[in-house]
């Protein structure tokens, strides 16, 4: 089963654009000043440079293999992060900025107001829990 | 039966930017920088174990990666939930 | 734990269609007896926690217009914003010096449904360089039912909120209203 050569130039360069974009992700996370940001950064990695290198896995699956298993694990892999990437990483920024972790020099910081005029009412519901 | 070789040489580098991630998870300043590069080491790996998968024609890989991609998300939670004092 | 809602027939059945679907796919086979095992798993595992997963109407998908809209939104919408972002937020990553300008927005959200609301955050979440950190929820002073979203945005482009929740939302708010109110 000879492979054509259109479709192993789409396959790479689905799979390259994803190591480029997971390269951009990995230096972000290095070289951001902050946690915040260091977040966005992998926020890359977890969008394209993921979905770019599973798209073209399941080209590959569909066209090479036509292995109907493979190509259904690999979609729902897909499925999987779209869903619990962004629960993660709510919880963990939620997290992060009620420990106080230090954020540098925010433009605007509407979130510390927020807690300051509404500090009874977040009281009050965890003495409910 | 590999047709395409290049494969492995992809998943070799996401495997690569997984090991530069380290640094971040032994320096970072605080626990959310830890969790945060842990959690993108765990993305990288599991696309590495697809292209590995794919390669080799070995469909057990598959199912270790969608175990693997559940679990990661269980433990960012199980962080922030911990760093939240709600644990 | 009086928090906990009850648990809807509605509610267990779509989540017993799930997990079924789920056990299909890890198994991959027709067996009878394979089949049989996956049918008492679901069950048992959806009534425990369908209670946690479905709150409102559950078979919203049934309706044909909005199961179009919302494969158009999926498709064609919002990976047109990812990619945007994605570049973006690549670029200022890999340039000579980071160019970061972070702040924390408020956001006002004119969405009702849960299903909606969770569904923009997420989408928020998803594309770089924005993150929902806090939703708050509340009635304004005329009585009405109004939602504000906290957003951590790496590059503050607009101090002012509905301007700056134009450039955020972008399209994707009214693609989201097609679908879930």
């Amino acid at each position: 089963m000879e492979i054509s050569m259109t479709l192993r130039v789409i396959i790479d360069v689905l799979i390259g654009l994803g190591v480029f974009f997971a390269f951009a992700g990995v230096v972000g996370i290095i070289r951001m000043p902050d946690c915040f940001c260091r977040m966005q950064s992998s926020t890359n990695i977890a969008t394209l440079g993921l979905f770019l290198a599973l798209i073209g896995g399941l080209v590959y699956a569909i066209f090479v293999e036509r292995n109907a298993a493979t190509a259904a694990k690999i979609a729902f892999i897909a499925v999987i992060y779209i869903i619990q990437n962004p629960a993660g990483g709510h919880a963990i920024a939620k997290a992060a900025y009620n420990r106080g972790n230090e954020h540098l020099k925010s433009v605007v910081d509407d979130l510390a107001n927020a807690d300051e005029a509404e500090q009874p009412a977040t009281l009050a519901k965890e003495g409910d829990e | 039966m590999t047709q395409m070789p290049e494969l492995y040489y992809f998943a070799a580098i996401y495997v690569a930017l997984a090991l530069i991630l380290i640094f971040r998870l032994v320096k970072g300043p605080s626990v959310v920088d830890r969790a945060v590069a842990a959690d993108s080491m765990e993305i990288l790996t599991d696309v590495a174990l697809v292209l590995v998968a794919l390669a080799s024609g070995r469909g057990i890989f598959l199912d270790i990666a969608v175990v693997t991609a559940m679990l990661g998300f269980v433990g960012v939670v199980l962080v922030a939930r911990y760093l939240e004092g709600a644990l | 734990m009086k928090s906990l809602r009850k648990t809807t027939f509605p509610a267990v059945i779509s989540t017993f269609v799930i997990c079924f679907v789920f056990w299909l796919l890890i198994t991959w086979s027709l067996a009878v007896q394979e089949l049989i095992a996956g049918a008492v798993v679901s069950l048992a595992v959806s009534l425990f926690a369908a209670r946690f997963f479905i709150h409102e109407k559950a078979f919203w998908f049934l309706n044909p217009v909005k199961l179009i809209v919302g494969l158009i939104y999926c498709i064609v919408i919002f990976p047109i914003e990812l990619i945007k972002a994605n570049l973006d937020v690549a670029f200022r990553a890999l340039s000579p010096k980071p160019r970061v300008n972070p702040g924390f927005i408020k956001v006002p959200v004119g969405l009702k449904s849960d299903y909606g609301k969770a569904m923009l955050a997420n989408s928020i979440t998803l594309t770089p360089g924005t993150i929902t950190v806090d939703i708050e929820q509340g009635k304004n002073d005329t009585g009405n039912d109004e939602c504000f979203f906290y957003i951590h945005w790496i590059d503050v482009k607009e101090k002012d909120r509905v301007k700056a929740g134009d450039i955020i939302k972008g399209t994707m708010e009214k693609w989201v209203r097609r679908i879930f109110v």
